[in-house]
């Protein structure tokens, strides 16, 4: 990595760093949510460095102008309060657990990749929109028309079950 | 260390930290802001396993690609069952959502 790279890099993982924490203890969602957005855009950086533009305008633009507009949709519908919904302060023992949560998979795989390294080439494939398409349509169509079958069941069934409730009411 | 030592740190950061928040967040919303967050590191392992070893680019980022759309898929059905279970209990609050007494 030259040093430009490293520079984008160091700042891709602060911003990541920051939106992470952000993202799991802000007191008010809507401020966790912007955490986030922070987290999705720094790992798009990170795909731009890695010389995958595709996928990283791909993140912007269904993470960030999709996903997070559902979750935001979701804070609003669910009548959060005014001074947060996670003001009031937590147990001991959760906060215990979560640090268990937070600590082991971190110690036990942080150690399997320090100590297995696997040999990085310098320079990244080069890999356009076109070879992707060239694949989506070619050794990877079932995948493609299976997540196709997928979205449109998510979406008739996310329907359906929020449509029942309503009618009753 | 190499790049994609390093990409790994941070993929495997934003897996803990999700796993710390999954188990921290009490609000149904924040669970998924959580769930999120690790499916966000993952796709990043995967693309940096495509793109920095000799494997096979085109598949990694392919798979990182359906990895979104199944994100997309899941948020979608999320909203809809937390709408469906704050119309009835009143709450978001996860601990309070219990039928049986006891």
């Amino acid at each position: 990595m030259e040093i430009l790279a490293k520079l984008a890099f160091v700042l891709y993982a602060l911003v990541i760093i920051t939106g992470a924490i952000m993202a799991v203890t802000a007191k008010s969602l809507v401020r966790a949510l912007v955490g986030l957005i922070a987290v999705m855009i720094g790992v798009a950086g990170m795909y731009l460095l890695m010389a995958a533009p595709f996928v990283a305008f791909m993140q912007i633009l269904i993470y960030v102008g999709g996903v997070s507009v559902l979750i935001f949709f979701a804070i609003m519908l669910t009548k959060a309060s005014p001074d947060g919904d996670e003001s009031s302060p937590n147990s001991l023992r959760r906060g215990l657990n979560a640090l268990l949560a937070l600590v082991a998979p971190a110690v036990i795989l942080s150690c399997v990749i320090i100590k297995h390294p696997v040999a990085s080439i310098s320079s990244p494939a080069d890999v356009g929109a076109f070879n992707l398409g060239e694949g989506m349509l070619g050794s990877y169509l079932l995948p493609f028309e299976l997540i196709s079958i997928v979205l449109f069941v998510a979406m008739a069934g996310a329907v359906l079950v929020a449509w029942r409730k309503w009618g009753n009411k | 260390m190499s790049a994609l030592t390093l990409y790994q740190l941070v993929a495997l950061f934003l897996l803990s930290i999700g796993f710390f928040g999954l188990v921290w967040r009490r609000t149904l919303v924040g669970m998924v802001i959580s769930i999120e967050l690790m499916i966000n590191g993952a796709g990043l392992a995967i693309v940096a396993a495509a793109q920095l070893t000799p494997a096979n680019a085109v598949m990694g980022q392919l798979g990182t690609l359906f990895v979104m759309g199944l994100a997309a898929a899941e948020a979608t059905l999320i909203l809809a069952i937390v709408l469906i279970v704050v119309k009835r209990f009143n709450t978001s609050q996860a601990g309070e959502i219990s039928e049986m007494k006891g």
